[in-house]
């Protein structure tokens, strides 16, 4: 039987970056950064099949900026963001924005100006309800926007 | 000794439709600490298992709980009895008819595994907006001679595309795109069946699920591809 490989956008940023395929510049982003772990990549994933991704995501983010801090708390005592299990269209939005109330407050109180996320859903959700909780500024990155937006290029050489 | 009414006792074992846990919970409420959804709607993770562990089906298939809940499975990481609470949401869900299922989940399913994609979008429509984001990137210093090769044959790395980033945030196609361009991967994606989300996973649809998953090995088959990048 012919056999496939799946990989996660985790390994496959890892792989660029280790093996000298993209340059990324730590240097355009000075703000305080901080990480969102998704309850799939992480919590289930590490329940399901054993391997949470916890370590892969933050290894990418310190090769992207060089400030960056954990919420509390986090891993696999992290806080549901609150857009999961297909609640950004069941059309529960009363509830889902409910939900968000203590991660936007986690986002808050490391004073970070930027989120990171690897998650269309929870980006989706952060992104919907950061206005509603006093935080329209908040600047919500998927993980892969910020590798792109960090990227040394043949032509940034001047 | 008298039997409470409004429990059926010939339904306790009657009818079960799943083969979890949920029988060992001591009703602790170590779930009900840590769940997001508690006190919603008098939701209370206990009281969705223990409508499991009553039999009363009907009564759990109907109601919002199931569905209020994210599955997030911060109660299962504290259950001192490992009840997989996030799968009997799950397994519940499953069960709702399908015409029911709130908001578009089932329809953008069936709209799917009707198509190829939540959407319903046309393939030339695809295409079309492809080769639009593909056209705004080249604009930019660095990415003049960036490529987007759709069904290319032999590529190392197939790649999926959730359905949003054809609709409403076109903009984030941009990242991973450029990210491929400066690696100087050999990338493609599929013409058809490139639906990255597969919302069987919400609805509780497992076979949902097996087709979406093998519709995407028949591409990565079909164009000799040995990668997948499923990115959502």
């Amino acid at each position: 039987m012919k056999k496939y490989r799946f990989v996660t956008v985790f390994d496959l940023l890892t792989e660029y970056i280790t093996q000298g395929r993209i340059t990324l510049d730590r240097k355009r982003f000075p703000q305080l950064a901080t990480y969102h772990d998704p309850c799939n990549y992480g919590r289930k994933a590490q329940l399901r099949f054993g391997h949470g991704f916890f370590e892969e995501p933050r290894w990418i983010l310190s090769q992207c900026v060089e400030r960056w801090v954990d919420l509390y708390p986090d891993r696999m005592n992290q806080t549901c963001c609150g857009g999961g299990g297909g609640t950004l269209v069941t059309g529960y939005n009363d509830e889902r924005i409910y939900y968000g109330r203590r991660k936007m407050e986690q986002i808050k109180a490391t004073g970070a100006q930027m989120l990171v996320v690897p998650c269309h859903s929870c980006h989706g959700q952060l992104e919907n309800i950061k206005a509603h909780y006093g935080r329209a500024d908040l600047e919500v990155k998927y993980l892969w926007e910020l590798v792109a937006d960090t990227l040394v290029l043949p032509s940034d050489a001047t | 000794m008298t039997t409470p009414t409004d429990v059926n006792t010939l339904r306790l074992d009657a009818g079960r439709n799943w083969p979890y846990s949920q029988d060992a919970c001591m009703t602790c409420g170590m779930c009900a600490c840590v769940c997001p959804v508690s006190g919603v709607d008098g939701f209370d993770p206990r009281r969705l298992i223990r409508l499991a562990v009553l039999g009363m089906q009907p009564e759990l298939v109907e109601s919002r709980w199931p569905w209020i809940c994210t599955m997030c499975g911060k109660c299962e990481n504290v259950c001192p009895m490992e009840v997989r609470i996030a799968d009997v949401v799950r397994r519940v869900r499953s069960l709702r008819e399908r015409d029911h299922v709130p908001g578009s989940l089932h329809k953008g399913l069936a709209a799917a595994l009707a198509t190829g994609n939540n959407l319903r979008l046309p393939k030339e429509d695809f295409l079309f907006i492809l080769e639009d984001v593909a056209g705004e990137i080249r604009e930019e210093p660095g990415f003049e001679d960036l490529q987007v090769r759709v069904d290319k044959k032999g590529a190392r790395v197939l790649t999926t595309i959730h359905n949003k980033l054809v609709n409403t945030h076109t903009e984030d196609l941009k990242h991973w795109w450029k990210i491929f361009h400066a690696a100087g991967e050999d990338w493609t994606v599929s013409s058809e069946n490139w639906e990255g989300t597969s919302w069987g996973y919400f609805t509780g649809d497992d076979a949902a699920m097996k087709t979406m998953a093998g519709r995407i090995l028949q591409q990565m088959e079909a164009l000799e591809i040995d990668t997948l990048l499923w990115p959502e």
